[in-house]
Protein backbone atom coordinates (compact mmCIF):
# COMPACT_ATOMS: atom_id res chain seq x y z
CA UNK A 1 0.00 0.00 0.00
CA UNK A 2 2.51 2.28 0.94
CA UNK A 3 4.06 2.00 -2.84
CA UNK A 4 0.97 2.73 -4.26
CA UNK A 5 0.60 5.83 -2.63
CA UNK A 6 4.22 6.81 -2.89
CA UNK A 7 3.79 6.19 -6.64
CA UNK A 8 0.72 8.36 -6.76
CA UNK A 9 2.40 11.39 -5.11
CA UNK A 10 5.09 11.24 -7.93
CA UNK A 11 2.62 10.91 -10.13
CA UNK A 12 0.73 13.80 -8.88
CA UNK A 13 4.36 16.02 -8.73
CA UNK A 14 4.76 15.15 -12.55
CA UNK A 15 1.21 16.39 -13.30
CA UNK A 16 1.55 19.27 -11.22
CA UNK A 17 5.25 19.71 -13.17
CA UNK A 18 3.92 19.31 -16.55
CA UNK A 19 0.79 21.40 -16.29
CA UNK A 20 3.47 23.76 -14.36
CA UNK A 21 5.74 24.26 -17.47
CA UNK A 22 2.81 24.54 -19.86
CA UNK A 23 0.94 27.84 -17.89
CA UNK A 24 4.53 28.95 -17.78
CA UNK A 25 5.07 28.73 -21.25
CA UNK A 26 1.39 29.60 -22.31
CA UNK A 27 1.51 33.06 -20.27
CA UNK A 28 5.62 33.56 -21.64
CA UNK A 29 3.89 32.94 -25.01
CA UNK A 30 0.91 35.84 -24.44
CA UNK A 31 3.28 38.44 -22.86
CA UNK A 32 6.13 38.21 -25.62
CA UNK A 33 3.19 38.74 -28.18
CA UNK A 34 2.12 42.12 -25.82
CA UNK A 35 5.60 43.31 -26.11
CA UNK A 36 5.71 42.48 -29.74
CA UNK A 37 3.02 44.81 -30.33
CA UNK A 38 4.64 47.37 -28.53
CA UNK A 39 8.22 47.34 -30.13
CA UNK A 40 7.18 46.58 -33.59
CA UNK A 41 7.89 50.22 -34.83
CA UNK A 42 11.43 50.22 -32.97
CA UNK A 43 14.62 50.19 -35.67
CA UNK A 44 16.33 47.25 -35.61
CA UNK A 45 19.76 48.01 -33.63
CA UNK A 46 22.42 48.21 -35.90
CA UNK A 47 24.54 45.25 -36.55
CA UNK A 48 28.35 45.34 -37.54
CA UNK A 49 29.41 41.90 -39.04
CA UNK A 50 33.09 40.71 -38.83
CA UNK A 51 35.31 41.32 -41.82
CA UNK A 52 34.61 37.75 -43.76
CA UNK A 53 38.04 37.98 -44.81
CA UNK A 54 39.04 37.84 -41.40
CA UNK A 55 36.73 35.15 -40.33
CA UNK A 56 37.88 32.97 -42.82
CA UNK A 57 41.87 33.36 -41.49
CA UNK A 58 40.74 31.11 -39.09
CA UNK A 59 39.02 28.28 -40.24
CA UNK B 1 51.05 10.60 -12.16
CA UNK B 2 49.90 12.03 -15.06
CA UNK B 3 46.48 10.89 -15.03
CA UNK B 4 45.66 12.39 -11.58
CA UNK B 5 47.61 15.83 -12.12
CA UNK B 6 45.59 16.04 -15.32
CA UNK B 7 42.15 14.91 -13.31
CA UNK B 8 43.20 17.83 -10.27
CA UNK B 9 44.63 20.27 -12.61
CA UNK B 10 40.69 21.57 -13.62
CA UNK B 11 39.75 22.73 -17.42
CA UNK B 12 42.44 24.43 -19.05
CA UNK B 13 42.32 27.50 -21.42
CA UNK B 14 42.78 26.79 -25.25
CA UNK B 15 45.45 29.79 -25.86
CA UNK B 16 44.82 29.40 -29.58
CA UNK B 17 41.61 29.61 -29.45
CA UNK B 18 41.76 32.58 -26.69
CA UNK B 19 44.11 34.77 -28.89
CA UNK B 20 42.00 33.84 -31.86
CA UNK B 21 39.01 35.48 -30.19
CA UNK B 22 41.29 38.51 -28.56
CA UNK B 23 42.35 39.23 -32.34
CA UNK B 24 38.36 38.86 -33.73
CA UNK B 25 37.15 41.41 -30.27
CA UNK B 26 40.18 43.90 -31.52
CA UNK B 27 38.67 44.13 -35.10
CA UNK B 28 35.08 44.23 -34.03
CA UNK B 29 35.99 47.25 -31.55
CA UNK B 30 38.42 48.95 -34.17
CA UNK B 31 35.43 48.73 -36.57
CA UNK B 32 32.68 50.52 -34.78
CA UNK B 33 35.40 52.49 -32.77
CA UNK B 34 37.33 55.64 -34.01
CA UNK B 35 41.00 55.09 -33.21
CA UNK B 36 40.34 51.88 -31.37
CA UNK B 37 44.14 51.51 -31.16
CA UNK B 38 43.67 54.10 -28.47
CA UNK B 39 41.92 51.91 -26.58
CA UNK B 40 42.98 48.57 -24.17
CA UNK B 41 40.23 45.69 -24.24
CA UNK B 42 38.94 43.02 -22.21
CA UNK B 43 35.88 41.13 -22.93
CA UNK B 44 32.47 41.53 -20.30
CA UNK B 45 28.88 40.72 -20.06
CA UNK B 46 25.88 42.13 -18.77
CA UNK B 47 23.05 39.70 -16.90
CA UNK B 48 19.40 40.79 -17.40
CA UNK B 49 17.33 38.95 -14.62
CA UNK B 50 13.95 38.73 -14.57
CA UNK B 51 11.80 36.97 -11.86
CA UNK B 52 8.27 35.17 -12.59
CA UNK B 53 5.69 34.19 -10.26
CA UNK B 54 2.72 33.06 -12.51
CA UNK B 55 0.65 31.51 -9.46
CA UNK B 56 2.32 28.43 -8.37
CA UNK B 57 4.76 28.82 -11.24
CA UNK B 58 7.61 31.12 -9.79
CA UNK B 59 11.25 30.80 -10.62
CA UNK B 60 13.63 33.36 -12.81
CA UNK B 61 15.17 33.58 -16.31
CA UNK B 62 18.63 35.71 -17.37
CA UNK B 63 19.68 36.86 -20.44
CA UNK B 64 23.64 37.20 -20.82
CA UNK B 65 24.72 40.02 -23.17
CA UNK B 66 27.92 40.03 -24.18
CA UNK B 67 30.09 43.11 -23.92
CA UNK B 68 33.55 44.70 -25.73
CA UNK B 69 34.59 46.85 -22.67
CA UNK B 70 37.28 49.01 -24.19
CA UNK B 71 39.29 51.79 -21.78
CA UNK B 72 41.42 55.20 -22.37
CA UNK B 73 43.55 55.70 -19.58
CA UNK B 74 44.28 58.99 -20.75
CA UNK B 75 40.86 60.39 -21.68
CA UNK B 76 39.17 58.49 -18.49
CA UNK B 77 36.53 56.98 -21.16
CA UNK B 78 34.94 53.39 -21.40
CA UNK B 79 33.41 52.46 -24.47
CA UNK B 80 31.00 49.34 -24.26
CA UNK B 81 30.21 47.36 -27.60
CA UNK B 82 27.98 44.86 -27.65
CA UNK B 83 28.54 41.34 -29.16
CA UNK B 84 27.42 37.57 -29.16
CA UNK B 85 29.98 34.80 -28.08
CA UNK B 86 31.12 33.61 -31.48
CA UNK B 87 32.18 36.90 -32.35
CA UNK B 88 30.48 37.42 -35.49
CA UNK B 89 29.60 41.02 -35.29
CA UNK B 90 28.90 43.54 -33.27
CA UNK B 91 26.89 46.73 -32.28
CA UNK B 92 26.77 50.46 -32.16
CA UNK B 93 29.43 51.92 -28.97
CA UNK B 94 28.43 53.33 -26.08
CA UNK B 95 30.26 56.31 -24.28
CA UNK B 96 31.26 56.25 -20.90
CA UNK B 97 33.50 59.55 -20.07
CA UNK B 98 34.10 60.02 -16.80
CA UNK B 99 33.06 63.69 -17.15
CA UNK B 100 29.99 62.96 -18.17
CA UNK B 101 28.68 60.53 -16.16
CA UNK B 102 26.54 60.88 -13.27
CA UNK B 103 28.68 58.14 -10.87
CA UNK B 104 30.65 54.50 -11.21
CA UNK B 105 31.56 52.01 -8.36
CA UNK B 106 32.51 48.42 -8.10
CA UNK B 107 29.84 46.36 -6.95
CA UNK B 108 30.62 43.52 -4.34
CA UNK B 109 26.97 42.20 -3.58
CA UNK B 110 25.20 40.29 -5.24
CA UNK B 111 27.39 39.98 -8.09
CA UNK B 112 31.08 41.44 -8.59
CA UNK B 113 30.47 44.21 -11.17
CA UNK B 114 31.92 47.50 -12.54
CA UNK B 115 28.92 49.61 -12.27
CA UNK B 116 28.78 53.10 -14.65
CA UNK B 117 25.16 54.97 -13.66
CA UNK B 118 25.21 57.29 -17.20
CA UNK B 119 22.08 59.40 -16.27
CA UNK B 120 19.82 58.66 -13.44
CA UNK B 121 18.05 56.67 -15.82
CA UNK B 122 19.52 54.14 -16.06
CA UNK B 123 22.97 52.18 -15.23
CA UNK B 124 24.87 49.24 -16.66
CA UNK B 125 26.71 46.12 -14.93
CA UNK B 126 29.87 45.07 -16.37
CA UNK B 127 30.77 41.73 -15.20
CA UNK B 128 34.11 40.39 -15.74
CA UNK B 129 36.49 37.33 -14.91
CA UNK B 130 39.87 36.03 -15.83
CA UNK B 131 37.91 33.09 -18.69
CA UNK B 132 34.52 31.66 -18.83
CA UNK B 133 35.13 28.26 -20.22
CA UNK B 134 31.33 28.21 -21.55
CA UNK B 135 31.09 29.49 -25.28
CA UNK B 136 27.73 29.11 -26.11
CA UNK B 137 26.66 31.66 -23.04
CA UNK B 138 30.52 33.64 -23.56
CA UNK B 139 33.89 35.21 -25.62
CA UNK B 140 36.26 32.69 -24.86
CA UNK B 141 39.12 34.69 -24.16
CA UNK B 142 41.22 34.46 -21.45
CA UNK B 143 42.14 37.99 -19.61
CA UNK B 144 43.76 37.71 -16.99
CA UNK B 145 46.22 40.22 -17.16
CA UNK B 146 43.86 42.76 -18.61
CA UNK B 147 41.17 42.39 -16.55
CA UNK B 148 43.67 43.73 -13.99
CA UNK B 149 44.77 46.69 -15.54
CA UNK B 150 40.92 47.33 -16.41
CA UNK B 151 40.23 46.62 -12.16
CA UNK B 152 43.42 49.00 -11.23
CA UNK B 153 42.35 51.87 -13.85
CA UNK B 154 38.39 51.50 -12.49
CA UNK B 155 38.95 51.43 -9.49
CA UNK B 156 41.90 54.48 -9.14
CA UNK B 157 40.67 56.80 -11.98
CA UNK B 158 37.35 56.11 -12.91
CA UNK B 159 35.46 55.26 -9.83
CA UNK B 160 33.57 58.18 -8.64
CA UNK B 161 33.04 56.94 -4.65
Amino acid sequence: MPLRELGAFLLLLVVVFIIGNLWFHMVEGVLDRIKGLFLRRKEPPAWHPLPPEEENQDH
Amino acid sequence: MGFFSKLFKGPEVDMEKSNANAKKMRLLFNQVVENGDDYRLIYGYTEDVSRFNYGFVHGSKTKIGNLIVGWNEASQTIVVVPTVPDLSGCGDPTWYRRSEILKAYRNKYPTDAFVIYPDKKGYIAINAYDWLEDESLYVYVSQEEELAAFTDFFLNHYATK
